[in-house]
């Protein structure tokens, strides 16, 4: 049985107006790959598709290399996904 | 009572005279407070010649004037700055890239606190739009170089301060030489071409560089290439879509959340001038202004695979930033091209068939908050968001507006629908969309034409009391 545990999702900048929400609690395996955490992610906001690219994605408020690294993630984590701003 | 006695009226003449003339006496106070100001541009102008020639390095300084002591004094008993720091601030050097929004505080603070020279780049002049969060520039000024509204500006809050203003886009045939002359870069840009291009001149100058952005209630700010941490490009190999950048003109933002910024933004570089060292070299440091917080995200280290600091670099001189990115730096707006000549009307045009009373549907496609800003009252207004997930409820809307409008004329044509937003950019996304509909027969047959320009044209060439934003 895969052990699952609630993360909130932060949205930032570009992220936030895709997936029309700003923040969202979500269900996640406890032990997940980097890659495949945010492949849940995109799953629930397609359009996020346009900026993987271009995001820092942090978990625990650190930065995440979107690849195999495995994440121990519990509940009540924070998860944020923060493309660039360039404005000014 | 009735009337006045003669001693009344008198009292009263000169009661009016005197409030005549105070309005006078005030009037003509301002009036010359804005020549002085432009006057002050203008001899800023006139040694715009300087820049051509390189400058030179300042000197050192061995100790502080009586002047200086009192200026500074609040700063100066800080016992982690002292007087130490204050003269590393007079003999440091500070590029700033970009005069607007983040680079006006970030001078502001920086030649308050006594930093010894700052070069201000910025190609741009002041505009009405402007004045709500660029704090350095006042209206006198509306026209003038940046550069030179802040330099007059800057001067006037500290003359100890020298400043250099260059009144052109930093390119790459320039931004190598520029930064080399100053010891801290401040990137204050607002595109990201420009972003690129002040990373890599700043890591094969060896420059560092206090990066800060903001757009609508956001900002980020981040040391970019200090002491072994990361470059712009370890963190961002890629430049995003151009069709996914959004502007502050597109998306607004406030003049307080840029604010913020380009204090936090002087504050790294006065602690790196300083010699204290910067706080958000690898980390990055959020501020949502709506929800009132700030998050300090910790970074990657440097990329050893880094196109520009890596340990093979295949950035070895500046390249085309413009390309790389899909944009420019220096239009304000990207004007996209996803409609035929055949597709489109001008302001013009559709003005004739206004009047000419020809039955039609105009479609505003703005989101709502900038049609409370102003509209044409005989529009119909569905944003293009709505559009873009097919909204039912919108589609229904639409095709009521375009059923009542076509009572009386030949149902066989096709009916015309022109589509209208601010500057014709998403008009012409949905046109896209409404032919879509109309080939799955969603919408009956119609031919839908874009305003070229939008009501920006519209203000410009045909009704010159509608308001522009
Ligand atoms: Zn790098």
């Amino acid at each position: 049985m895969v052990l699952r545990c609630q993360v909130e999702v932060l949205y930032f900048a570009k992220s936030a107006e895709i997936a029309g929400i700003r923040s969202e609690t979500i269900s996640v395996p406890q032990e997940i790959k980097a890659l495949q955490l945010w492949n849940e992610i995109e799953a629930r906001h397609p359009g996020l598709a346009d900026v993987r690219n271009q995001v820092i994605f942090a978990v625990r408020q650190e930065y995440v290399e979107l690849g195999d690294q495995v994440l121990q993630l519990r509940s009540g984590d924070e998860i944020a996904i923060i493309p660039p701003i360039s404005g000014g | 009572m009735p009337f006045k006695t003669t001693s009344e009226r008198g009292a009263m003449a000169s009661r009016e005279e005197v409030l005549a003339l105070q309005a006078e006496v005030s009037r003509r106070e301002e009036e010359l407070s804005s020549l002085k100001q432009r006057l002050a541009a203008a001899l800023l102008a006139e040694q715009e010649t300087e820049r051509l020639v390189p400058v030179s390095p300042l000197p050192p300084k061995a100790a502080l004037s009586r002047d200086e002591i009192l200026r500074y004094s609040r700063q100066l008993v800080l016992p982690e700055l002292g007087v130490h720091g204050q003269l590393r601030l007079a003999t440091a050097s500070v590029l700033v890239v970009g005069c607007g929004g983040l680079g006006c505080p970030l001078a502001q603070y920086l030649a308050a606190a006594g930093v010894g020279r700052l070069g201000l780049v910025d190609y741009d002049v002041v505009e009405v739009s402007n004045l709500a969060r660029q704090v350095l520039h006042g209206e006198a000024l509306a026209g003038q170089a940046k550069v030179f509204s802040a330099a007059a500006a800057l001067r006037r809050l500290n003359s100890a301060v020298e400043c250099v203003p260059y009144a052109q886009a930093l390119t790459p045939a320039t931004a190598l030489d520029l930064i080399r002359r100053y010891d801290v870069v401040a990137d204050c840009s607002d595109n990201v071409p420009t972003r690129y291009l002040v990373n890599d001149a700043c890591v094969l100058a060896g420059r560092p560089l206090v990066s800060a952005s903001a757009l609508r209630f956001e900002g980020q700010i981040t040391v970019y290439h200090y002491d072994g941490g990361p470059c712009y490009r370890c963190i961002f190999p890629q430049p995003p879509p151009a069709e996914t950048v959004t502007n502050c003109a597109d998306g607004g933002v406030l003049g307080v959340v840029t604010g913020v910024l380009g204090c936090l933004q002087a504050l790294e570089v006065l602690k790196i001038a300083a010699g204290l060292g910067p706080s958000y070299s690898r980390s990055l440091l959020i501020f949502d202004a709506l929800r009132g917080q700030f998050r300090c995200i910790q970074l990657r280290s440097r990329r050893p695979d880094c196109a520009a600091c890596g340990e093979r670099p295949t950035v070895t001189d500046l390249q085309d930033y413009e390309a790389f990115c899909g944009s420019s730096a220096t239009e304000k707006c990207r004007s996209l091209q996803l409609l035929s000549p055949e597709e489109r009307v001008s302001v013009t045009d559709y003005k004739r068939l206004l009047d000419s009373g020809s039955p039609h549907l105009l479609l505003d496609v703005r989101p709502q908050v900038e049609v409370d800003i102003c509209r044409l009252p005989h529009a119909l207004h569905i944003p293009l968001q709505h559009l873009e997930r097919r909204n039912a409820e919108s589609l229904e809307l639409l095709g009521e507006a375009i059923r009542e409008r076509k009572q009386g004329t030949q149902e066989r044509v096709a009916f015309p629908v022109y589509v209208i937003c601010k500057l014709g950019n998403d008009s012409q996304k949905a046109v896209k969309i409404l032919q879509s509909l109309t080939a799955v027969q969603e919408l009956e047959s119609l031919t839908v034409q874009d305003v070229v320009g939008g009501l920006t044209a519209w203000a410009a060439k045909i009704d010159g009391t509608f308001p522009q934003y």
